[in-house]
């Protein structure tokens, strides 16, 4: 195969900053290799075709990890802030204690916001990829 | 509560979801659709499906009993419930939906390509199914014994009945629909009363829900002592007496009762007046002043060490939801990955909005129903609530939805459950068709009555606590790995389910058998999960690597099928080498 792999840049992709991630594809690049690479090469298991795969799998890897990393420093700081600080417990807004209102209610829409920050990311992640592999000008049925 | 309207409506949410489930027969026709309806559940459907699948008599009844009894930390029980579905999301939603395996063997045998390991798999499979059955049992039980009156077995046989007849009739196609109506009708049951209950008397002082002092009377209540009981007061009062009290027998005096513990006996009345502390029954000590607004859990190990035990749940409920038997095979009814994620998020969406309600009941039970701290089974507060704080019919009629709402929550999760247990009878050890299914549904059923009947004694939150914490040390592990791991091995998954899966196991058996009551023993062997987690993830990778050449030779290809967007394998014009479920 013409095009040579180490030469691809170990730089984090645009949006967002995601460490220890190898980009195969970008944009610009992608659009010169139509003719060279493709589904093909994920089908029938070359060994560019196997490297596509894995850079997919750790990009969605890298990505599920920030997210789980995100929702684990939430939901697991929070025993380690109240044996941290005892007082906090004693705060009541409006009557309420604050333990009631932080896991009674205020936690669900953080938990909510990573989820739809993680499917809009992930989905993104999976356009870009068909977009490099199977680009929409060359496909048959449309 | 009025006996009649509750058993009428118990009554009809058992029809109507035997009737509905009946729907399904004349679709169900291959073992495959018996097990899992046709891929055509669009996400919100599908959602609502799983979510009903999930809140089980642990979220609708447990939650709100655990808070009553322990205080605001076992919210972290409905929050990790919760969280437990964002992880799931984010690390196994869509690859295995493109995997498209719909039991846990399933994924294990087409991951590794093991037999044996496919038995392991199996084994445990009947192990958290059957113990998840349990709290379920459980729930029926002290609902019919509180609604009907009737003793606690008849619930228990009552509900292994009808969900095991149900299934050997209709099979997961009914499920699919019955699942999602229930999630509403539990939605409808447990807020209604919640919403109605919080206008009527939620209004005025909020001085019982603040940590100065125990729950105090709010009106001047009559307590008749039923069966001869202990409770603990916090602070003395001054209380009108007739009957037995402290072996001295009084007759309409006036007593002042010192603070600590005391003794009454059957048939004795209490009045106390307001602002009088309440007493609180054995049971309900963990509610002192102390506990109640603290952020930490002391279920199940006598209260020591509550930052470790909060960690235990979080990690049992965090990373339990991903290994439950009966969840994964939702995931097949997807249409693809993507509508698998945002099925998944939709889920959270759903549970999040359905456990702001049993907190808000607990809530409204400590500020205006604190008689309640004398019920001995915390897990009854839910039930007892309406009737308690809106005297009449409309509290009668409230009451009546949410033992309604409380009976569709142990049908739909043991009907899933029992789903999961018979298909890996009937598929994995049986190796039969429709009819072995119909056959084990009914075994798996006696099974789950049987072993129902002993555990009477530990609260709903607990059990199903306990369920989570074999899930999340012994599938979890197999499946996360299995998903991002290309060095997994059927050794590795095997010696990890094992020795994670058996250390949860004899650590909860330990509890159950009152091995260890305080201190670090009751920690470690009451909330196992914060070992025997990380403990499973590292004897499954330590020993995957260690056994580099049981690596199957197809991971690349299984990798590829679980991590390819679909879009790309659809198209009909690629004939070569095709990457669909076979």
């Amino acid at each position: 195969m013409p095009h040579d792999t180490q030469d691809t840049p170990a730089e984090p992709a645009p949006p967002p900053a995601r460490p220890r991630q190898v980009v195969v594809w970008q944009h610009d690049r992608a659009r010169l290799q139509h003719d060279v690479i493709g589904f093909g090469d994920v089908q029938s298991d070359t060994a560019y075709g196997r490297l596509l795969v894995r850079s997919l799998t750790r990009a969605q890897l890298g990505l599920s990890l920030m997210c789980l990393a995100l929702a684990v420093a939430v939901v697991a700081s929070l025993p380690v802030l109240a044996a941290l600080w005892p007082g906090a417990r004693r705060i009541a807004v409006a009557g309420l204690p604050l333990t009631l209102i932080i896991l009674g209610a205020g936690i669900y829409p953080v938990l909510m916001a990573i989820g739809w920050f993680y499917n809009h990311q992930a989905s993104q992640l999976e356009a870009r990829f068909i977009d490099l592999v199977d680009p929409a000008d060359r496909r048959l049925d449309g | 509560m009025d006996d009649a309207t509750a058993a009428a409506a118990i009554a009809f949410v058992t029809l109507l979801t035997v009737a509905v489930g009946a729907r399904g027969v004349r679709i169900a026709r291959t073992p495959a659709d018996f097990m899992v309806a046709a891929r055509e559940v669009q996400p919100g459907l599908n959602a609502a499906a799983i979510s009903g699948e999930y809140l089980s008599a642990a979220s609708f009844l447990g939650v709100a009993g655990l808070i009553v009894s322990q205080g605001l930390g076992a919210l972290w029980y409905s929050v990790g419930y919760t969280a437990g579905y964002l992880v799931l999301l984010l690390l196994v939603a869509a690859p295995l939906r493109r995997f498209g395996a719909y039991t846990i063997p399933d994924f294990a045998d087409g991951r590794l390509a093991s037999p044996s390991l496919r038995r392991t798999t199996t084994v445990l499979v009947l192990v958290i199914g059957w113990f998840y059955l349990l709290p379920q049992m459980k729930g029926a039980g002290i609902t019919l014994q509180l609604v009907l009156g009737t003793p606690y077995w008849a619930g228990v046989v009552a509900l292994g009945v009808v969900v095991s007849s149900n299934i050997a009739m209709g099979g997961m196609k009914g499920v699919t629909f019955v699942q999602c109506f229930q999630y509403w009708l539990k939605l409808c049951a447990i807020g209604v009363p919640a919403l109605v209950l919080l206008i009527v008397v939620g209004h005025g002082s909020t001085r019982n829900l603040s940590a100065e002092h125990g729950p105090l009377f709010t009106h001047s209540t009559t307590v008749r002592v039923q069966t001869s009981t202990v409770f603990t007061l916090d602070r003395p009062a001054v209380v009108h007496v007739t009957g037995l009290l402290d072996r001295v027998s009084l007759d309409h005096k006036q007593a002042r009762i010192a603070a600590g513990r005391h003794i009454v006996a059957a048939g004795a009345v209490l009045q106390f007046g307001v602002g009088a502390p309440v007493p609180t029954s054995l049971s309900m000590a963990g509610s002192s002043p102390a506990m109640w607004d603290s952020p930490f859990l002391a279920a199940g190990t006598g209260g020591a060490h509550p930052l470790v035990a909060t960690y235990g749940v979080i990690i049992a409920t965090l990373f339990g939801a991903i290994g439950l038997p009966h969840i994964l095979v939702r995931f097949y009814t997807n249409t693809d990955g993507e509508a698998a994620r945002r099925t998944t998020l939709i889920v959270v969406l759903l549970l999040s909005t359905f456990y702001l309600f049993p907190a808000l009941l607990a809530v409204l039970a400590r500020l205006r129903a604190p008689e309640l701290y004398l019920t001995n089974d915390p897990d009854s507060v839910v039930l007892a609530l309406p009737s308690l704080l809106m005297p009449g019919r409309p509290g009668e009629i409230l009451a009546a939805l949410v033992a309604a709402g409380a009976f569709a929550a142990f049908l739909s999760t043991s009907s899933g459950l029992l789903v999961s247990v018979a298909g890996a009878l009937s598929h994995d050890v049986m190796r039969g068709g429709v009819g072995t299914f119909r056959l084990c549904a009914g075994v798996a059923g006696v099974v789950a009555i049987l072993a129902a009947l002993p555990v009477n004694r530990f609260s709903l939150g607990l059990l199903v606590g306990w369920a989570f914490a074999i899930a999340a040390s012994s599938f979890c592990p197999l499946i996360v790995l299995g998903i991002w791991w290309r060095r997994l091995t059927w050794i590795g998954a095997t010696a990890g389910i094992v020795v994670g899966g058996g250390a949860c196991c004899c650590a909860i058996m330990a509890t159950m058998l009152g091995a260890a009551a305080h201190g670090w023993g009751a920690t470690l062997l009451g909330q196992p999960a914060v070992w025997t987690v990380p403990l499973a993830f590292v004897v499954m990778i330590v020993t995957s690597l260690l056994t580099r050449q049981a690596i199957p030779p197809h991971v690349e290809q299984v990798m590829l099928r679980m991590h390819l967007p679909e879009a790309l394998t659809r198209h009909t014009y690629r004939t070569g080498r095709p990457y669909s479920r076979t």
